[in-house]
């Protein structure tokens, strides 16, 4: 699996963010470094622990990653799901929370597909 | 609701009124019978004392009388001398005294003349009874003339015929009586009589001459206060049965008279006084009266402040429902409006959604062209950005209404803003097969700070208005020139004209246009869609760009905007547009735009001419080739008149071969005519409007192809170089810090990481002065976020306090930005970094 499949898996665009950082290197090094990012984690406490403004910027923070990373659709699920949390909780709030989860799942699933096959 | 208040208003003041006429009333009559009734009193008490007086001085006179006749008979006891002498000493001392008779009195009442003419008792029996039990007593004697005696009596025990006497009587003139106690007063008003047990007259006084005094009253009287004669009468009788004094009141023919009746002492009579209340009455009627008029007056006074009052606030009443009915209606419209502005919003942004649709559409149809594909995509790409900068307008909707829009100035090409706007606005203009010129004149600075999204809602208001109100066939104009502007070097005025020859405005509406939700309301326009918002909200922007907007307009004929906007020139400087001293035709049938176009040219390093008509063109051509100076660029326009443009075209390629690029200029689409265009040997397209910098980058490829080998020069990226530089990166996420750091690094800069706003500040702090040459701040951070950190910076003590900070965030809200700068920071950048924009930013804020 090549990056730019994984790209495609997880429904991003590689071209874009191979545009703004110019090397596949760092691409590769940034792509594997999401995994371990925690902003997802903090996401998933603050929502159960109705934290709503830690929450807000936890999704916040996913949607700049992936606007860094150009992670288009979970940019759009982060993105939407920080506009519903960003004056506190709405009733939107919960079923964007569960598309921002399965976006992410398939974000990593992908990149952890790409990773266990370049390790290889 | 009015009415029931008006109702209830006029209902209270009239209660009011009557109550008060009823108290004042009231207060009048009880007051009357009230001093009525003090008089009275104060007559009793008067006449009471009045009576008093008398009969003292009835008793002190008759007990005076009655001790000058006791000395006689002491100092002339009976047997002290003898009879004759005696009775001649006692006549002589009774004489002496006043007395005007004096006689011996039997046991039987006989009387033995001393001296005087005899008399006879009036009423013996009690005289008589009084002397022989020894008690001195007065009565009264008639005459035998008929005149009145008053007879006084004292014990005595001398000798006369046929005995002893049991007493000496003496007698007085009635009149001594009257005169002494001034009984018959003439200047006083009251007057009195003596009268006995029976009612008959001792003394009478004034008028008076009936036998008796009851008498007097039974005829002279009338029925008062329910008492009539008879009962008074009675009453009179009982008083002088128990030997009480009497107080009352009587009513004849001449008036009131108040009546007091006490009994003298000496005697068997009784003191009657009398006092007419005639003038008492006459006093207390005037005081009655005036008290009435006062109280009249007074009730009139307070009657008039009420009915004042009432009018007044009757008239308030009226003022404030009169507001409060435009205050409803003012709500009511209001409401209507609102209401009415989501539906019609639909209108404004239908617009550049059509252009979605349409080209959506077009790209479907055209998938094996991609070309045509990109050509869609770039459009639609254009009317989505108006649309979300529509969308944005609604949300500010809000902001407008209550005059908080804020305008988001930034740097913004002319030639931007028009070239979307035509793109916009074309796929309209087509549909109703409406010519549409576009003219750029002598616009000599393209940069220039203004808000972008707003300057294009301007000239989409009024391109779509014009279209939407011009029928079709007809003619739209978008132009604009620059003049220099008042408020100095650094500005520049630029017009904006749009032109229509469509239905016009009658002069009536001109004047509220550009009020909210207002569109002219006659048959020909009811079927235009529109809110009616559009113009409201661009005179609006229009005013918080501090610009004028005037409005020419003639039913039937047409209407012209004209917006003057005093701009600020844009700080950065233009690349350098020059191109080789290429010979070009420029042919278009709008004097105005050649002339400018040539301008234009001329200032991009090109030599231009240019011709009014195909066929003119196609001479000038001939021309030039037989003088073997062929032009290297024409530029031709689509629709001209005689032969068009791609005819032209044809004809020029046929003698002039194909070697010199022909442009086609158009404000109209140019996929459209793309393909019968290349057949005519048309190479390519500048879209209209042609600013300089439109001419300068359609026509740069072409020396591209002349000189390949300077293909590539532009395309080199332009990195600053910052060697040496720090900047502190405030930024929690530590995959985001590790981008934005190896991006940055690229430029030379060298980078600090500070995970949150606090130690940001804390490293700020320890750093030495001038250590930092700019900080990048996020803005959502965890302990403490970038608007507050940058808040801690700026009011720290230390000497570069006034560092660049620079905001990165991944939202692009004006209110976000504005929030920024309040904040104290210096400019705002959106995420994801974009090294471009970085270097530009870094450039202008490193010092």
């Amino acid at each position: 699996m090549s990056l730019t499949e994984c790209y495609i898996a997880l429904g991003g665009s590689y071209e874009e963010v191979l545009s703004r950082l110019s090397s596949e290197r760092l691409v590769n090094k940034f792509v594997l470094k999401f995994l371990t990012d925690p902003s997802y984690d903090l996401l998933v406490r603050s929502m159960e622990s109705k934290d709503w403004p830690e929450a807000f910027r936890a999704a916040h923070t996913i949607k700049g990653v992936c606007q860094n990373l150009s992670f288009t659709t979970l940019y759009q699920s982060s993105n939407q799901l920080a506009e519903a949390l960003r004056n506190g909780y709405t009733p939107e709030a919960p079923a964007l929370f569960d598309q921002v989860c399965a976006d992410y799942e398939r974000t990593a699933g992908a990149i952890r597909a790409y990773q266990a096959e370049s390790e290889v | 609701m009015r009415n029931k208040t008006i109702r209830f208003l006029t209902v209270s003041l009239i209660l009011v009124s009557l109550l008060c006429a009823a108290i004042f009333s009231f207060l009048a009559v009880y007051m009357n019978r009230r001093s009525t009734e003090a008089i009275r009193e104060v007559g009793g008490i008067y006449m009471s004392g009045m009576s008093e007086q008398i009969s003292m001085h009835f008793g002190t006179t008759m007990c005076l009388r009655l001790s000058q006749l006791e000395a006689i008979v002491e100092t002339y006891p009976a047997g002290s001398t003898s009879e004759e002498s005696l009775r001649e000493e006692l006549a002589y001392s009774a004489k002496a005294r006043g007395f005007e008779s004096l006689a011996f009195c039997s046991a039987d009442g006989s009387f033995e003349m001393i001296f005087g003419t005899e008399a006879e008792v009036v009423d013996l029996q009690p005289f008589l009874e009084s002397l022989t039990e020894g008690q001195m007593k007065i009565a009264v004697a008639m005459e035998d003339d008929g005149d009145k005696v008053v007879l006084m009596g004292i014990p005595a025990a001398y000798r006369m015929d046929g005995g002893n006497c049991v007493a000496l009587v003496a007698g007085l003139p009635v009149d001594y009586i009257s005169t002494t106690l001034s009984l018959d007063e003439d200047n006083s008003l009251v007057y009195s009589h003596i009268i006995r047990r029976d009612g008959s007259f001792v003394i009478r006084s004034g008028d008076a001459f009936r036998d008796t005094y009851f008498d007097r009253i039974r005829e002279t009287c009338q029925t008062y206060n329910g008492t009539t004669p008879e009962m008074f009468v009675e009453q009179l009788e009982q008083a002088m049965d128990a030997g009480r004094d009497y107080s009352g009141v009587f009513q004849t023919e001449e008036g009131r008279n108040h009546i007091y009746c006490t009994s003298l002492p000496y005697s068997e009579w009784h003191l009657v006084t009398i006092m007419p209340y005639g003038a008492l009455d006459q006093t207390v009627n005037n005081l009655g009266r005036q008290w009435m008029v006062m109280v009249l007056g007074g009730c009139s006074v307070i009657l008039l402040a009420l009915v004042l009052v009432f009018l007044k606030y009757l008239s308030m009443t009226r003022q404030q429902m009169t507001a409060l009915d435009e205050a409803r209606k003012e709500a009511i419209h209001a409401a209507q409006a609102k209401s009415e502005f989501l539906s019609n919003m639909s209108h404004d942004i239908r617009t550049p959604m059509n252009a979605i649709v349409g080209m959506t559409a077009i790209a479907t149809a055209n998938m094996d062209n991609p070309q045509q594909v990109q050509n869609c995509l770039k459009k639609i790409t254009l009317s989505s950005k108006h649309l979300l900068g529509l969308i944005n307008d609604v949300l500010d909707m809000s902001k407008i209404e209550s005059g908080k829009m804020t305008l988001n100035m930034d740097q913004v090409s002319l030639r931007e803003v028009v070239d979307s706007i035509v793109n916009i606005v074309q796929p309209q203009i087509r549909s109703k097969h409406q010519k549409f010129d576009v003219v750029i004149r002598d616009i000599s600075t393209e940069n220039v700070c203004c808000d972008s999204v707003r300057l294009n809602q301007v000239m989409l208001n009024l391109l779509s208005n014009a279209i939407k109100f011009t029928p079709e066939g007809g003619t739209i104009g978008l132009s604009l020139y620059e003049e220099s502007s008042d408020k100095g070097e650094g500005f520049v005025c630029i017009h904006i004209i749009v032109k229509d020859n469509g239905i016009g405005m009658s002069e009536e509406f001109q004047k509220k246009i550009f009020e909210s939700f207002v569109r002219e309301d006659s048959a020909r326009v009811h079927h235009t869609e529109g809110s009616g918002l559009g113009m409201a909200i661009t005179k609006y922007i229009v005013d918080a760009m501090k610009g004028t907007i005037t409005l020419h307009s003639v039913p039937g004929q047409g209407t012209e905007f004209d917006i003057k906007l005093d701009l600020e020139k844009a700080e950065v400087q233009e690349a350098d547009m020059v191109l080789p001293n290429w010979n070009m035709l420029v042919v278009d049938d709008d004097r105005l735009l050649c002339e400018s176009t040539v301008d234009s040219l001329k200032a991009i390093g090109i030599t231009a001419e240019w011709a009014l008509s195909g066929e003119e063109a196609i001479e000038k051509v001939d021309k030039h080739r037989r003088l073997h100076d062929d032009y290297h660029i024409i530029l031709l326009d689509w629709k001209l008149p005689g032969i068009d443009g791609i005819e032209t075209a044809k004809r020029i390629r046929t003698s002039l071969g194909g070697d010199v690029p022909i442009l086609l200029i158009s404000a109209y689409d140019w996929g459209e005519i793309e393909e019968s265009a290349r057949e005519a040997g048309i190479n390519g397209f500048i879209s209209k409007p042609l600013f300089k910098s439109t001419l300068f980058h359609g026509l740069k490829r072409y020396v591209e192809e002349e000189s390949p080998n300077h293909a590539e020069v532009q395309t080199e990226s332009r990195h600053a170089d910052f060697a040496g530089r720090h900047v502190l990166l405030a930024e929690d996420n530590e995959l985001n810090w590790e981008v934005a750091a190896e991006l940055l690094s690229e430029l030379g800069l060298e980078l600090d990481w500070a995970e949150d706003g606090k130690i940001c500040v804390e490293m700020f702090e320890k750093s030495e002065i001038g250590h930092y040459d700019a900080i990048l701040m996020d803005l959502r951070m965890p302990v403490m976020n970038g608007y507050e950190a940058t808040e801690a910076i700026r009011k720290s003590d230390r000497a570069d306090r006034d560092i660049p900070i620079i905001a990165m965030t991944a939202d692009a809200f004006s209110d976000d930005i504005k929030k920024c700068l309040d904040s104290g920071m210096d400019s705002h950048m959106a995420k994801p970094i974009d090294i471009r924009e970085v270097a530009r930013l870094l450039e202008k804020y490193f010092k």
